[in-house]
């Protein structure tokens, strides 16, 4: 412990780097699997709240106001405790506890899908009435019509809603602190809670403040991209 | 055929028929109950009623957690306990439901004294933070807009830096960082009784700053709608930028910004249990507290989650009232993110 | 045996009566125009040839066939409709706008849906337009684009809804040339239009609707130089007027 106490706060933060380089490896997981869950149940649940009927889509919106009402601490700290997730033990090297990832994730996810389902139900509304009429008039099916003409024009115009949630997910994956979950503001909190090194809060801050900062920044310019890229030539949307 | 697009991530959405009948009564029983709580122990109305003459009926001396349960907690626990032990042929999927929700009915009755003082806490960090937020936010959007290359690029890097950084990590820096919380309870007017201990000031100042940031962007965003030709018109009838900027800008821009506004309220709400990590004893941490006391973790959070979702909704349909009260006729249609 | 035969048909939305008692039939090659006040039915009356809207009561013949015992997609496919607002498929091209009907109604393979969108695409005059986004197109090209959409799925009847009424002046021709070239290719059309020329040089038929009601119906010079009824003629004079 001699020399480490030796360094100052600064270099203490990065002689650690690589700690906080493990963290944020399972920050970028979490996000990436939250996405991606929320994207895969938003989808659907977008198209029921709008192409339903009945009990589904009462049970879809119902649904989706608890998840969108409710705080994210709250929803991953009930799944932690609340679902008998098996004890799937720690994923080595990165040091990430499997059960506390899978409540995060399904916390996170399952709030993500709720929000991208009203970006999508609002994006399939914008699409004007003429282009479903249009479709069955040359004699698609509902089912095709939706498929071919409606849905992608809908995911186009809810890129900009995606991309935000993007930064929305990737910004509360730090709430898995909540449960423990090691990633990168839970090891920070680690680090300045080592002995003699609460001076170096300040510190350790600001540099996973910045590691989240340069990750919403770069995803965020890759996605505007991503968008110019397919945008419809000559549409304003 | 479809609705009008409504494509805001509002928490809530339109709600009709016979939900929002359902909404409202629930929304009415549960802040009929904060308030009641409210009052029952403020120091202030306490006073009041001291010096009429009725010195008990408040009971503002007492600590959060020496106040009574309004609910028989014990009578639920009884029912509980009862059903357990004497089930007889009772088929075990419909006693161990009913045993489950007595259960939580006593813990809730149990901890509803706390939990009142939790959610109290909770619209109070929302509502200042809120409020003086605001007075960050319409310079920040409006030097962002009209103000120099330098002056704008600031405010640029201000509200970016804030939405790209987690709140938890700023509460964080706030609050074990900065010596902000030693520095103020180094106040004297800290030791008055009622005044929110430093956690909860130094809560509020992320906060401020955090949402003054969101609010910025929406604000930004609905001052550039305002069509350029009225600043035009504004000079042209001899004000200057400023106070063309200030009469005829901001009151239109204003309220474009109403419904994104109205959406970062909400989204404060929730995000004000982050709070409890600063050992800020709102809603959040009440119920975490109770947890490790009772180690019913699932329950107590079970519980704080409806509690949430009551302030929530109401507040959404609060907040969807107010919208439509200040619209003007052709000024201010919904825009907004998050 | 008629093409299309329309009995009977009434419709209403709640109290209001919008299409009563109309029946009038149209024969194979037939041009049929229908004129009338706005808020008179006529794109109701279109879209019940293609099920777009339901009728209430009264029948409707395609080929002697009831259009309700026909599978509605096989009726559409074989009605196809032209709209007032184009209603292109805003993310696709000009030739795919064509070739996605082809492909997912009428399975064709891919090669011959091109071969055969390219081929609409010139015969509307817009061969070195396939690449453009509708958005990239004028809007007198997107209503022709339209129409080779329509025509492609090989439908025996076609609908025209006011094709030419969103246009600017100096666009219309382009597409009314369109038209007239398919009336005397033989193409069977219902179309509802306010372009009194179109109607004198290709209409069959023209029929005068108001308030949902078949008020006269004849041959263009008859109808247009001796009106039986003071309704059509007044009609007819406040549309020569605006024109
Ligand atoms: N989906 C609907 N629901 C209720 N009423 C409708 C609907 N569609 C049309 N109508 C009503 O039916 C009447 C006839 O409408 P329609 O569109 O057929 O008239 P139109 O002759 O095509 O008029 P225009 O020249 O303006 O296009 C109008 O009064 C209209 O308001
Ligand atoms: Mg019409």
């Amino acid at each position: 412990m001699e020399p480490v106490a030796l360094l100052s706060d600064w270099q203490f933060v990065v002689s650690n780097w690589r700690f906080l380089l493990l963290g944020t490896v399972v920050t970028i997981l979490l996000t990436l699997s939250s996405l991606s869950l929320g994207f895969l149940l938003g989808f659907p649940a977008g198209a029921i709240e709008v192409y339903g009927d009945g009990w589904l889509k009462s049970a879809v919106n119902t649904v989706g106001v608890i998840l969108r009402g409710t705080p994210i601490v709250v929803l991953i700290v009930l799944f932690f405790f609340a679902l008998p997730i098996p004890r799937l033990g720690t994923v080595p090297v990165i040091d990430m506890q499997m059960n506390a990832f899978i409540a995060a994730t399904l916390a996170l996810g399952l709030r993500s899908a709720a929000y991208q389902g009203q970006v999508f139900r609002g994006s399939i509304q914008s699409i004007a009435s003429g282009q479903m009429e249009a479709a069955r008039s040359i004699g698609m099916t509902k089912l095709q019509a939706v498929r071919h003409v409606i849905f992608p024009q809908a995911v186009r115009r809810s890129l900009p809603g995606f991309q935000n949630e993007f930064t929305i997910v990737l910004k509360d994956t730090s709430v898995a602190f909540a449960i423990g979950l090691a990633e990168l503001l839970t090891r920070a909190e680690r680090l300045y809670l080592q002995p003699g090194r609460d001076t170096a809060v300040i510190e350790v801050i600001i540099v996973i403040s910045a590691i989240y900062f340069i990750l919403t920044f770069t995803t965020n310019r890759a996605l505007d991209r991503l968008q110019q890229r397919y945008a419809i030539p000559g549409g304003n949307e | 055929m479809t609705e009008a697009a409504e494509t805001r991530g509002s928490a809530v959405g339109r709600v009709g028929g016979r939900k929002r009948q359902v909404f409202l009564a629930v929304g009415g029983l549960f802040w009929t109950w904060l308030l009641a709580r409210w009052a029952y122990h403020n120091t202030l109305l306490d006073g009041l009623l001291t010096a009429v003459g009725l010195p008990d009926v408040l009971r503002s001396d007492l600590g959060v957690s020496q106040r009574e349960p309004w609910l028989p907690a014990d009578w639920f626990a009884g029912v509980a306990a009862n059903l357990a032990t004497d089930a007889g042929g009772v088929s075990v999927l419909v006693v161990d439901p009913l045993v489950w929700l007595f259960e939580l009915a006593a813990l809730a009755a149990e901890s509803e004294p706390a939990l009142a003082a939790g959610a109290f806490l909770t619209v109070y960090l929302t509502v200042l933070s809120m409020f003086f937020g605001l007075f960050i936010a319409v310079p920040a959007a409006v030097t962002r807009i009209y103000g120099g290359p330098i002056s704008s690029r600031i405010s640029l890097a201000y509200t970016e830096l804030i939405r790209g950084t987690p709140l938890l990590a700023q509460l964080f820096f706030f609050y074990f960082g900065l010596p902000l919380a030693g520095f103020i309870s180094g106040f004297r007017v800290m030791e008055v009784s009622g005044m929110p201990r430093a956690a909860a000031v130094v809560a509020i100042v992320a906060f401020t700053i955090n949402s003054s940031a969101y609010q910025a962007e929406y604000i930004r965003a609905a001052l550039q709608s305002v069509d350029p030709g009225q600043l035009t018109a504004a000079r042209s009838v001899g004000l200057s930028r400023l106070q063309g900027i200030r009469h005829v800008v901001l009151p239109q821009g204003l309220r474009y910004a109403i419904p994104g506004w109205t959406n970062e309220f909400v989204y404060l709400l929730k995000y004000s249990s982050l709070a409890a990590f600063i050992t800020v004893p709102e809603l959040f941490r009440r119920a975490r507290n109770i947890g490790s006391d009772t180690f019913q973790f699932t329950d107590i959070y079970l519980i704080v989650g409806l509690l949430y979702l009551a302030l929530v909704i109401t507040t959404a349909m609060l907040m969807n009232r107010l919208e439509r009260r200040v619209t003007i006729p052709g000024v201010g249609m919904p825009a907004g993110r998050d | 045996m008629s093409l299309l035969r329309i009995e009977n048909v009434d419709k209403s939305y709640g109290d209001e009566d919008v299409l009563h008692d109309v029946s009038f039939a149209m024969e194979t090659q037939d041009v049929e125009v229908i004129v009338g006040p706005s808020g008179s039915g006529k794109s109701t009356l279109l879209r019940c040839v293609n099920r777009l809207t339901e009728i209430d009561s009264g029948a409707i013949y395609l080929n002697d066939e009831e259009i309700h015992s026909l599978d509605e997609n096989e009726l559409r496919r074989r009605v196809g409709m032209v709209f007032q607002d184009f209603s292109l498929f805003a993310h696709l091209t000009a030739r795919g706008n064509i070739t996605l009907g082809l492909r997912e109604v009428l399975e064709l393979p891919k090669e011959e849906a091109v071969a055969k969108a390219d081929d609409y695409l010139d015969r509307v005059g817009l061969a070195d337009q396939g690449d453009s986004y509708p958005a990239e197109l004028s809007g007198g090209q997107q209503q022709r684009v339209g129409i080779a959409r329509a025509l492609a799925m090989d439908p025996d009847l076609l609908l025209f809804d006011e094709p030419t009424s969103a246009l600017d002046p100096e666009l219309i021709g382009d597409v009314l040339r369109v038209m007239n070239d398919l009336a005397e290719e033989g193409m069977t059309m219902l179309c509802v239009t306010h372009e009194m020329g179109f109607a004198r040089s290709a209409a069959s038929t023209v029929t005068f609707l108001d308030e949902g009601r078949i008020v006269e119906r004849g041959p263009p010079e008859q109808l247009f130089e001796n009106p039986e009824h003071d309704r059509t003629n007044a009609f007819l004079g406040e549309l020569s007027g605006l024109h």
